[in-house]
């Protein structure tokens, strides 16, 4: 017969287990939280940097001043200073920058096919910031097509808005990219002719964009001379939705399209509850470690007297230790398992549901899960053990 | 392993102690490993009160009792327990064995208290046999007379490896032939271990061969 055999009918742990069993509830709800608030966390982690969320990965704000009562008839005041674009492009959420190039110069659209003729504008960024691919997007001097990207919005309004109200035909975007408007860029009694070309639509700039060496060479010869400072910047970010991002746009008074920074929002919203939910779970856990120790307590005083005597036979407080314990670990373990268990299928159907929205997060709950499930376990036992031992300590 | 008693008053009976000559109390005894020590005492004179300190149980005294040139008081609790289950094993007055189990697992709780037991399970069954209770090893503690208790006790502390046997009146609800009988069994036990017993007793008896007896 093994001692702890005999110990197990001397000292019967069964007192009170009600509470211990109230107490394992609890410590799995609370472990439950802990896991699915680090999930969580983990999961929006992935799903703002991981790789396979790629349409998440980078984005691209046009930023520009907002324009009040008080800046109307003072474009000096819509600019950016160099100390601010310095300002910005120091800023940790900025993974690159350039300023938009304005034109200066005139210009008029003249779409002979259509009998129609317009004034335009024409502004230029650098290519690596353009989100339409094409072989013809280059000038060169010398060049007489132009290759022009429109905003997909500008089609939209002319098909669905104008073209509707005014009883003319809706072109499709390869219609549109057949079209040849002419171009006349003037400056006072200087003027030049070109033929346009639209290569694309950009969902991204919101403005008429030129290739950058034609803007460079034209400005050069037609513009007034002096360069003009920019009014509009586009910056590439890695996380439209950081708060840091969001916060500073607010504090500088600078706008852009908000549509991209709305997750900051959420996000913030999800990380409170996230935070909330973590706590809840902490709370929990420790109100779970009271309700151990008071039964490990409870356990221990009940029986004070075989606990005394087996001391005094040669029992060591280690063995004794240990045998206690060894009634309770296998509760917590059971409890840990079946958390983990519950978080890794949670994990699992949501991924499954996110997928189905393009949005990619593990099927597995993360190393975070994992490592937090041990830390907790490690925790109730050090607690229980502590507990034991300063109980048994008391009757030795 | 040596036991020294130096200067030992409990502080209870300090006042009749003092009054009375006593060859224990308030003197410098030192018990030599092997021997087989007597202790007479009188009712009232704290004869199970010196096996308490003697086994470090109790700690109401003056003085010191040392063990191997160390006070009791400086072994921590590990080293008493490493102590009580190899090297000194005892027999209460009380007897103290536990209700819920039975005869057979009291013993068997001391025998395999040591990760490795000194003795076989045979060896249990043997004492039993040689004591005259198996026909109770399987009844719970609680349903034993008072002798049939005291024997399984004995055989308790003799299954495990000791230097030293405490025994508080071991035979006092033992007829002759019971207690001759457990006397040899602890005679023999003691002499395979070479060890030395300490026991206490109201009377004179020529159980053993003693090496040397105390008045308390």
């Amino acid at each position: 017969m093994q001692f702890n055999e005999i110990l197990k009918k001397i000292i019967h742990t069964g007192v009170g287990r009600g509470r211990f069993w109230m107490a394992s509830v609890g410590l799995g709800i609370a472990m439950l939280l802990i896991l699915v608030a680090l999930q969580v966390h983990t999961n929006f982690n992935e799903l703002l940097y991981g790789r396979r969320n790629q349409n998440e990965r980078a984005d691209y704000l046009v930023v520009n001043k907002k324009i009040t009562n008080d800046m109307m008839g003072r474009p000096e005041l819509t600019v950016f200073r160099p100390e601010e674009l310095k300002d910005i492009a120091a800023q940790p959420f900025v993974e690159d920058f350039s300023i938009i190039t304005a034109a200066q110069y005139n210009v008029r659209l003249e779409a002979d096919q259509l009998g129609f003729s317009t004034l335009a504008f024409f502004e230029s960024v650098p290519d690596t910031f353009i989100d339409v691919k094409s072989d013809d997007w280059k000038w060169q001097e010398g060049e007489q097509l132009v290759p022009i990207i429109v905003p997909r919005d500008f089609t939209n309004m002319f098909n669905f808005g104008f073209a509707l109200g005014n009883n003319m035909p809706q072109f499709s975007e390869e219609t549109i990219k057949t079209l040849s408007p002419g171009i006349v860029i003037s400056q006072g009694m200087r003027t030049a002719s070109f033929r346009g070309r639209i290569v694309g639509f950009s969902d991204r700039i919101s403005t008429v964009l030129v290739p950058q060496t034609f803007m460079d060479w034209a400005n050069g010869i037609y513009g007034t001379g002096a360069a003009k400072a920019p009014s509009r910047i586009i910056i590439k970010t890695k996380d439209p939705s950081s708060t840091e991002l969001t916060t500073y746009l607010e504090e500088h008074k600078y706008v852009t399209d908000e549509e991209k920074t709305k997750y900051s929002k959420i996000r913030g919203i999800v990380q409170i509850i996230v935070s909330a939910v973590g706590f809840f779970g902490l709370v929990l856990l420790m109100f779970a470690l009271l309700v151990f120790s008071m039964f490990i307590q409870l356990v221990i005083e009940s029986y004070r007297n075989e606990i005394r005597l087996l001391i005094t036979l040669g029992a060591s407080p280690g063995q004794l230790q240990r045998y206690l314990l060894r009634q309770f670990i296998p509760m917590y373990l059971i409890t840990g398992v079946i958390a983990f268990a519950a978080v890794t299928g949670l994990q699992w159907w949501a991924s499954g549901l996110l997928a189905e929205r393009n949005m990619f997060v593990s099927e597995w709950p993360g190393i975070i899960a994992l490592a937090a499930t041990a830390a907790i376990l490690v925790l109730v036992y050090a607690v229980n053990w502590m507990a034991v031992r300063k109980h048994i300590a008391e009757h030795t | 392993m040596q036991i020294q008693l130096s200067a030992v008053v409990p502080v209870p009976l300090r006042e009749r102690i003092l009054q009375r000559e006593s060859d224990i109390w308030n003197r410098d005894v030192t018990f030599q490993p092997g021997q087989f020590v007597k202790i007479k005492a009188p009712s009232g004179t704290g004869k199970t009160t010196l096996v308490h300190y003697l086994y470090h149980i109790r700690y109401d005294y003056t003085g010191t009792v040392s063990v191997n040139g160390k006070p009791w008081q400086s072994y921590n609790r590990d080293q008493l327990s490493a102590i009580r289950q190899g090297q000194v094993s005892v027999v209460f007055q009380d007897l103290r064995l536990f209700d819920q189990l039975t005869a057979l697992e009291n013993i068997e709780l001391k025998r395999v208290m040591q990760p490795q037991p000194f003795y076989p399970r045979e060896k249990a069954l043997e004492f039993a046999e040689r004591l005259g209770v198996t026909h109770v090893l399987q009844q719970s503690g609680a349903t034993l007379s008072y002798g049939e208790r005291q024997r399984i006790a004995i055989i308790r502390a003799l299954m495990q490896p000791f230097e030293w046997l405490m025994m508080d009146e071991p035979f006092s609800h033992l007829d002759e032939a019971n207690a001759d009988k457990a006397a040899r069994l602890i005679a023999d036990e003691c002499h395979a271990r070479k060890a030395g017993f300490i026991l206490t007793d109201l009377d004179h008896d020529q159980r053993f061969d003693y090496t040397v007896s105390y008045l308390l």
